[in-house]
């Protein structure tokens, strides 16, 4: 039973997937729609699992004191600083009040509206068209953010220059003669959007990132050093052929020979692109097999244990 | 030599066939100018004409304007879904470059909407007239002229958009209809009637302003999305898949009765698993397999985990260390119940390490980073990578070759290939990653479907053959008729 049930559901379900694909009808898409929410919820419940199973490996090795224990100890404090940074925090604590506005019928210039931001320095102001910094932008005053737009409806944005901040918007409709002042102080925010996370991502996250893929160069030139050895015929055609392709592709190819551009782009459209198609039909088939195999319920290893 | 001279007359012939199969455009002929629909004789398939207006009378202008108007299911397949209605049109005598305005409104419990040509009255305030915005165009009469036609609209400063609401129409798209002619899906609510209506205006200098009504518009009758069963588009993949499916019954009947004889090519690759095992075994070293980078749902994660159900039993049976890097948890959830079917098949339960069964990493890098780590601090004697992968790839096989691993990979990505081919000692090229889990098992019924795979393969190779032969007879209309 505990291997029937799965089966059976699997080959149910296989065989809807299989066919929801022919069937355009907005009540099968729907469905679709509804089991990859389900398979969504799963997901996201492994990613609790992943979580326990994290710590199940690292923290005996930290206890243990087993072979570069101190990097555990990082990981095991990097992800728990990107968990608790993820977490909207402002849900729970709440939030203080992004800004206020206040509208007085007059002091603008005739027939023009005045816009009035007071913000700390740190902060940009959109006001309709007009964009600027919130400090030193006034005509009538020294400090703080005005512009002069036309009478109707306005948008007023006010944000910080970094993100992980909550923005401030105030739509407004003026009159003419009218002033708004806004005050706004946009608040920090914590979540995946937050400034905590942002910051980490973008400066500790991004560079080990970019590092890491920078290092793929030095894997390249290592193994082509070694794939490119001429130990047999198959090796020495690939010699040849990367060579052609290099300098082809490279500006010293047509330098030394206006045929080497032509004769790389040959290697890359037709036996190149011919054997690249070759393998993706068979992979396709395959693909298909291998599915037909799941859905019929004849590939039962994956179903785990009695 | 001679197998690859064959395979590359095969793929010569393959690259030929669909070098020649992208026929150069200016060599195509070329497609036949669409007639212009006559009212009376309506063009395939037959349209439904708005008001069939008589032949045109020079001495009484009103006559000058005619419709074709078609709506219904899109063309294409996939929108067919019941939310999708294609309105397509032609207007017999556009005399202006103009543009087409389209504007929806659901049909009102009881209303039974006029269908028929007719004129957005212009009133002062509201450019398209209160009768319009209220539903309806201003005259249904098809043959009396509008006054208003070709007056400019009060409202100088409006400017549409699509989607924007217009009394109780939604105008729905704005199309470039200097040519008079025109087609558009909308998307709309299942089960809810519509009308449409069409209305021709003259640009303004600005983007979607308007200066104009040069022509009457035209209100349609009440349409609603119909929803097919069956996307006839997409016949040709069923065919195959089921195709490949009576193949695969055949193969299978017929493993019955010749039982383990059937002949299947070896696999070098995964004949070196177990050998690769066996070192690992010598060497008290861990075995360490990557799922790949791709979530479960990824048919190229499946394989890979079908395939560590034996590797598991392997390792069990040589009592060896199984080392399991997956990047999604849902994965590693997956690969654990796998593993530990695969100790409890080799007798050893009591073996079996959930821990080594590790969630890395969502981050494709540091996932990276850390399976490269393990295997610099670990020094496995054997590395299995099957899966899908990207750049990572080379990142893993080089580490692994470093530290002297023999290295197995497998993965239908193809341009990460000629990585693994390069850094390990084994590398499953495309379709033998799916072939492997019913090549270790070599159970008959399994065994057919790698058989039931050449088949198809087969039938592709005379397809591409059949394709070339017609290409170079310059018959072209196979491959539309088989996939539209």
């Amino acid at each position: 039973m505990k291997k029937t049930l799965p089966i059976a559901l699997g080959v149910m379900v296989g065989f809807y997937a299989l066919a929801e694909f022919y069937v355009p009808h907005w009540k099968v898409r729907w469905l679709t729609t509804e089991f990859q929410t389900w398979a969504a919820i799963i997901g996201a419940f492994a990613f609790i699992l992943g979580g326990v199973n994290l710590i199940q490996v690292n923290y005996p090795k930290i206890r243990r004191r087993e072979r570069d224990w101190q990097y555990k100890i990082v990981m095991v404090v990097a992800a728990a600083v990107m968990l608790l940074a993820g977490l909207k925090w402002q849900k729970l604590l709440g939030t203080p009040e992004a800004g206020t506005y206040a509208i007085t019928p007059t002091g603008a210039p005739a027939g023009k509206a005045l816009v009035r931001v007071n913000a700390p320095d740190d902060v940009m102001v959109q006001a309709g068209p007009v964009q600027g910094p919130a400090v030193n932008r006034g005509e009538y005053t020294s400090l703080g953010f005005e512009a002069v737009v036309d009478p109707g409806p306005v948008s007023i944005k006010v944000y910080r220059r970094v993100g992980g901040y909550e923005d401030y918007t105030a739509d407004v409709t003026l009159a003419a003669g009218a002033v708004v002042t806004v005050t706004a102080d946009p608040p920090m925010m914590w979540g995946t959007r937050g400034r905590v996370y942002v910051w980490l991502y973008e400066h500790v996250f991004a560079p080990c990132n970019a590092t890491m893929f920078a290092l793929l160069a030095f894997f390249v030139v290592s193994a082509a050093f070694r794939a490119f050895r001429m130990r047999n015929v198959e090796a020495t055609l690939l010699l040849v052929s990367a060579i052609i392709v290099m300098l082809g592709t490279a500006p010293i190819g047509a330098w030394i020979s206006d045929d080497l551009p032509e004769i790389k782009q040959w290697i890359l459209d037709i036996p190149n692109n011919g054997g690249r198609r070759a393998i993706m039909m068979g992979a396709a088939i395959g693909a298909i097999a291998t599915s037909l195999r799941i859905i019929l319920g004849l590939e039962r290893s994956h179903l785990g244990s009695e | 030599m001679r197998s690859r001279i064959l395979l590359a007359i095969a793929l010569g012939a393959m690259l030929a066939a669909t070098a020649v199969a992208q026929p150069d455009p200016a060599s195509e002929p070329a497609a036949p100018d669409l007639p212009v629909p006559p009212v009376a004789a309506s063009p395939e398939p037959p349209p439904k004409p708005v008001s069939p207006f008589p032949a045109p009378d020079p001495k009484n202008p009103g006559e000058q304007y005619a419709w074709w108007i078609q709506l219904g299911r899109p063309d294409s397949a996939d929108s067919t879904d019941g939310k999708h209605i294609q309105i397509q049109w032609e207007r017999r005598y556009h005399g202006k470059p103009a543009m087409l305005l389209v504007f929806r409104r659901p049909v009102l419990e009881g209303e039974t909407p006029h269908e028929g040509t007719g004129g957005v009255a212009i009133t002062e305030g509201d450019a398209f007239g209160a009768e319009f915005t209220a539903g309806n165009l201003s005259t249904r009469d098809a043959l009396a002229p509008t006054p208003h036609l070709g007056k400019p609209v009060p409202l100088a400063g409006l400017v549409l958009a699509k989607d924007m609401d217009i009394g109780v129409w939604k105008l729905v798209e704005i199309a470039d209809s200097a040519d008079g002619k025109g087609s558009f899906v909308d998307e709309v609510l299942p089960g809810t009637d519509y009308v449409y209506g069409l209305v021709p205006a003259t640009p303004g200098a600005d983007a979607g302003t308007i200066i104009g009504f040069p022509e009457p518009g035209v209100q349609t009758w009440v349409v609603s999305a119909e929803a097919a069963w069956w996307n006839g588009a997409r016949w040709f993949f069923l065919a195959f898949i089921a195709v490949t499916g009576i193949a695969f019954f055949v193969f299978a009947r017929r493993a019955k009765t010749r039982g383990k004889d059937m002949f299947i090519r070896r696999i070098p690759g995964v004949d070196a698993i177990e050998d690769a095992i066996g070192r690992s075994t010598e060497m008290g070293r861990p075995v360490l397999y990557v799922t790949g980078t791709e979530e479960i749902q990824d048919i190229q994660t499946m394989a890979s985990l079908l395939i560590l159900g034996h590797v598991a039993e392997m390792t069990a049976a040589y009592d060896t260390e199984l080392k399991v890097a997956n990047l999604f948890p849902l994965t590693m959830v997956v690969a654990e119940e796998i593993v530990r079917q695969g100790y409890a098949n080799a007798g050893r339960p009591d073996a079996h390490r959930p821990e080594n069964v590790m969630f890395m990493t969502s981050e494709q890098f540091a996932y990276a980073a850390a399976i490269n780590g393990m295997i610099l601090r670990d020094k496995p004697a054997t590395n299995i990578f099957l899966g899908r992968f990207y750049a990572e790839s080379l990142m893993l096989s080089e580490t692994g070759f470093v530290v002297g691993a023999i290295q197995i990979a497998g993965t239908a990505e193809f341009t990460q290939l000629p990585f693994f081919i390069a850094a390990c000692d084994y590398t499953l090229i495309g379709e033998e990653l799916y072939a492997t889990s019913a090549y270790l098992t070599r159970e008959p019924t399994l065994l057919a479907q790698l058989k039931a795979g050449d088949t198809m393969k087969l039938l592709i190779l005379a397809t591409v053959i059949v394709g070339v032969a017609l290409a170079t007879l310059g018959i072209y209309e196979l491959g539309p008729a088989l996939i539209p």
